[in-house]
């Protein structure tokens, strides 16, 4: 009966998170240049434009740079960073482990703001690299976080025996501390590429004449109606979904193959 | 000697590449906000006298509103999320089972989603003709207001985007209760209500906690809910500062707004955060 | 008291599945009695506990508490009470608040409530100024205790134990043991018990009953079970013990399997066709001639243990090891590959099926 309750509570929760996707999955999926409902001319013509348009084609090759870019450094950052997170005992780590997490903590808006006076008094240009450094402020720690829960069930006495077998520092490193470390960190970069590709509070203010899809669907949305936000909305929805899907796929596969070979031996 | 040798011990040595970027991506630009606040109204250039106007102006006019009102909401948001999430973050504990994964990546999918992109999905769901009212026109020919552009919807906007963050750390703070303890209490003859507040309660407080601080913070710092969905109605604080930087052109009013604002933010942050053991939160074995 | 079923179980099932966890058990509990519940992981003997404090539901059969029915009664309604094997004590509450727990469900007065529990304290010698020491800060013996008020201070007809002297190192579990074996004296109350230890349930029980497979293959006292075993199973599970695969051969001796000699036994029940001859280790001798024991065999010393107070030797007969034990006094001077005769009295074994 309560199992009951709290199953149909948490139905209704992820109708709620899901309607906004529905609703613009529906009005991308009508040929008319107005929307309305219920829909009376189906089709995916506007779905056609707007992959044709040059000008979304630039969005997606500025969006994919930013986020390729903050992936790959947000990963090796935050891998040094969650081990001193949680896999060394020191001192002052309670103090780091906070201080860490202070960027997640903060109002994007105000960070993206306080980024651009400060580009300004060091006398940047803002363009794409200056948002990859900007999404990395808030992306780093997410990224730390992630690695960090992986890191937290890692036992040291592997990397222990592995010196005493006579590793090098280096190879310790490569044969033994990556490869078990590698779903967290997998998902690590996973996080990072869909929060930079999705963000819009830092990127408003940082990539200046370079535009993210999120900034010009913002600036298509306060302009008036244009269909093509619909469909580059449901496309960003089920591209995340997509990714999410391979990404979580690829862990469960690694994770089986790894206790497969275990058993093999 | 003595000294760098304990800097270059292993703990220490791989905090510095994130405490350096920090150092340049996070205190540096907030310092610099605080410097900009002290300059002049309406100038742009860092060094000159610094004075306390702006910080006079705000007090002496009626800013403080756009203040209450980002409050307001965001303690607002904080409540209604969190009577929401616990029965989820509970399922998500102790009843899907293996459909758990399935069920938290569900609540993961939203947050790569540009958040204004999703808040429009709810415009398109509640405006005139939209997919509830045109639905309701056609199957019931029933014809009401759209509640587009209040209040009520700015809030719900709240609820809906920072959902995620009330929900996974209370699932956290939910999934540190062992079961054998509520069991115990239980068999001691605790009734259910009884086992919530004596066990349930106490020992997911950590995580509860955090939640409502992270989802406090951020709420604080909404803007597109009130603008897209509020219609404006309302003017949160954030919003006030985006004008102040932008049409306005004062950057040193923003600053002065901003550094407000994040006096208000890192004051609770800072006394919330220490008073936690981040390793027992995060499962450390 | 003796003799009054306070718990009847009549043909209590649980199932997960098609897996049987719990199958078919009937069993009466005597008011006041000291039972304890033995088995490997696997056999169904936490399910088993679980449906007896009310924490899972049985699929058939039923549980009657002084012959009423208390198979749907939740377990803060059932007047029995459980010490966890993690002992799941409150990490946020102090040892006082702990014990007190069941008294401020029912919404005793705060006043009563110390003095129950200061009470309890002192009868399980936990200081006094133990009454508001975080728990988390206690060392395990006293954890141990402080469950133990706890559960008492429920005033529970029955008290339900689930292996909770398992992570405990085995000095200290042995005090316990003892203490719980006193505590149960004092209290007078019904204590079930559940470990994997035949040993622990030997110092501790009034009964024992040894489950396998979610059933309930022998109930007996400690002396019962040890002396007559009556299966192979619950032979090994009390220890090192020598075990011979035997048939029988018609007449009153029955033939071993491994290396064919004709062995001496008590009685060979009508029908045995094939079982085990069970030989304890301190029963087995060295001769020096072969007719000074019923059963003989010759072999050779493979190897020699000192385990404290006894020696025990390993004696190769063809391919099957046997364990003969002494005591250090009479220990026996062979030295390795020596050729030895052991022998046993027919009335030293006992026969056995799987």
């Amino acid at each position: 009966m309560r199992r009951a309750l709290i199953w149909s509570w948490t139905g209704a929760v992820i109708i709620f998170m899901y309607l906004p996707a529905l609703s613009l999955f529906l009005a991308s999926s009508t040929s008319s240049r107005y929307f309305g409902f219920p829909i009376t001319k189906w089709g995916f013509v506007w779905w056609q434009k707007t992959f044709d348009s040059l000008e979304v084609h630039q969005l997606f090759r500025t969006s994919l740079a930013i986020a390729l870019c903050v992936t790959v450094i947000a990963v090796v950052i935050a891998l040094f960073g969650a081990l001193a997170f949680a896999r060394y005992e020191w001192k002052g780590r309670s103090i780091y482990q906070k201080l860490v997490l202070l960027p997640i903590f903060f109002p994007q808006t105000v960070l993206g703001l306080a980024l651009l006076l400060y580009f300004n008094a060091l006398g940047f240009t803002m363009s794409w690299q200056t948002a990859v450094f900007a999404h990395l402020v808030w992306i780093i720690p997410v990224c730390t976080l992630v690695i960090s829960i992986q890191v937290y069930s890692f036992d040291p006495a592997l990397e222990e025996a592995a010196f005493d077998l006579g590793a090098t520092r280096w190879q310790v490193f490569r044969e033994v501390t990556l490869p078990v470390l590698f779903p967290g960190i997998f998902s690590g970069a996973l996080f990072a590429f869909l929060l930079s590709w999705g963000n819009f509070p830092l990127s408003l203010y940082t990539t200046g004449a370079d535009t993210t899809l999120p900034e010009y669907l913002y600036a298509k949305m306060i302009a008036g109606y244009t269909p093509g936000v619909p469909v580059l909305g449901t496309v960003s929805t089920f591209g995340a979904a997509l990714l999410m899907l391979v990404g979580y796929l690829m862990i469960v596969i690694l994770r089986r193959r790894r206790t497969a070979d275990v058993d093999s031996n | 000697m003595d000294r760098l040798a304990k800097i270059f011990r292993p703990g220490p040595r791989h905090a510095i590449p994130v405490m350096l970027f920090l150092l340049l991506g996070f205190v540096a630009p907030l310092v610099t906000v605080v410097m900009y606040s002290f300059v002049p109204s309406r100038t742009f250039d860092l060094w000159q006298d610094w004075n306390l106007d702006n910080y006079a102006e705000i007090f002496n006019s009626s800013s403080y509103i756009p203040f209450v009102w980002s409050l307001g909401l965001a303690a607002a948001t904080v409540l209604i999320l969190a009577v929401i999430c616990y029965p989820v973050a509970f399922g998500i504990t102790r009843v899907f089972g293996k459909y758990a994964t399935f069920i938290t990546l569900l609540f993961t999918l939203p947050l790569f989603v540009s958040e204004n992109v999703r808040i429009y999905g709810w415009i398109l769901f509640f405006i005139k003709n939209g997919v509830l009212l045109g639905s309701l026109k056609s199957m019931f020919g029933y014809e009401p207001e759209s509640i587009l552009f209040t209040t009520g919807l700015t809030l719900m906007g709240m609820v809906y985007v920072y959902l995620p963050f009330m929900l996974f750390p209370m699932t956290l703070g939910v999934s540190m209760v062992p079961q054998q303890t509520r069991d115990a209490a239980f068999d001691l003859g605790a009734t259910r209500w009884q086992v919530f507040k004596e066990v349930d309660l106490p020992l997911a407080m950590p995580g509860i906690v955090i939640g409502f601080l992270l989802t406090f913070v951020l709420a604080v710092g909404a803007i597109a809910e009130a603008k897209v969905l509020g219609g404006q109605r309302i003017i949160p604080i954030t919003q006030d500062i985006e004008t102040a930087f932008t049409y306005a052109q004062n950057w040193p009013l923003g600053a002065a707004l901003s550094v407000l604002l994040m006096l208000v933010v890192g004051t609770l942050v800072l006394v919330v955060l220490r008073r936690f053991d981040l390793d027992t939160i995060l499962g450390k074995k | 008291m003796t003799g009054v079923p306070i718990l009847q179980l009549r043909s209590l099932t649980k199932t997960f599945g098609s897996l049987a966890a719990v199958d078919k058990i009937d069993l009466d509990f005597d008011e006041g009695e000291f039972f304890t519940i033995v088995g490997p992981s696997g056999s169904g003997k936490t399910t088993l506990l679980r449906m007896l404090t009310g924490m899972e539901t049985p699929t058939s059969g039923e549980i009657l508490l002084r012959g009423k029915r208390i198979n749907d009664l939740p377990a803060n309604k059932r007047p029995t009470c459980m010490v966890f094997q993690s002992l799941a004590l409150f990490p946020h509450r102090s040892v006082g608040q702990n014990i007190e727990f069941s008294l401020k469900m029912k919404g005793v007065d705060p006043a009563t409530r110390k003095a129950r529990a200061l009470e309890l304290m002192s009868q399980l010698r936990l200081p006094e100024s133990y009454y508001s020491k975080n728990v988390t800060k206690c060392s395990g013996g006293e954890r141990q205790r402080v469950a133990l008020a706890r559960a008492l201070a429920y005033e529970p007809d029955i008290l339900f134990f689930d292996e909770p002297l398992s992570a405990i190192d085995y000095k200290l579990r042995k005090t316990l043991e003892k203490e719980l074996k006193d505590i149960h004296r004092e209290t007078g109350k019904t204590f079930i018990y559940i470990t994997h230890s035949l040993e622990e349930a030997m110092v501790m029980s009034d009964r024992i009953g040894v489950m396998r497979g979610g059933k309930l293959i022998q109930v007996g006292s400690p002396q019962e079970i040890y002396s007559a075993p009556h299966t192979k199973f619950v032979s090994e599970f009390i220890g090192d013990v020598n075990i011979i695969g035997v048939t029988a051969d018609g007449t009153a001796q029955v033939k071993a399997k491994e290396f064919g000699a004709s062995l001496k036994t008590p009685a060979v029940p009508e029908g045995f066709g094939a079982g085990y001859l069970v030989v304890r280790p301190e029963s087995l001798r060295f001769l020096s001639k072969a007719d000074e024991a019923q059963n003989c065999l010759e072999g050779r010393l493979y190897n020699e243990y000192v385990l404290g107070s006894r020696v025990q030797y390993q004696v190769r007969v063809g391919d099957h090891v046997f364990i003969v034990e002494k005591l250090r006094q009479q220990a026996f001077g062979g030295h390795r590959d020596d050729k030895v005769l052991i022998g046993w009295d027919a009335d030293d074994s006992i026969l056995v099926t799987d």
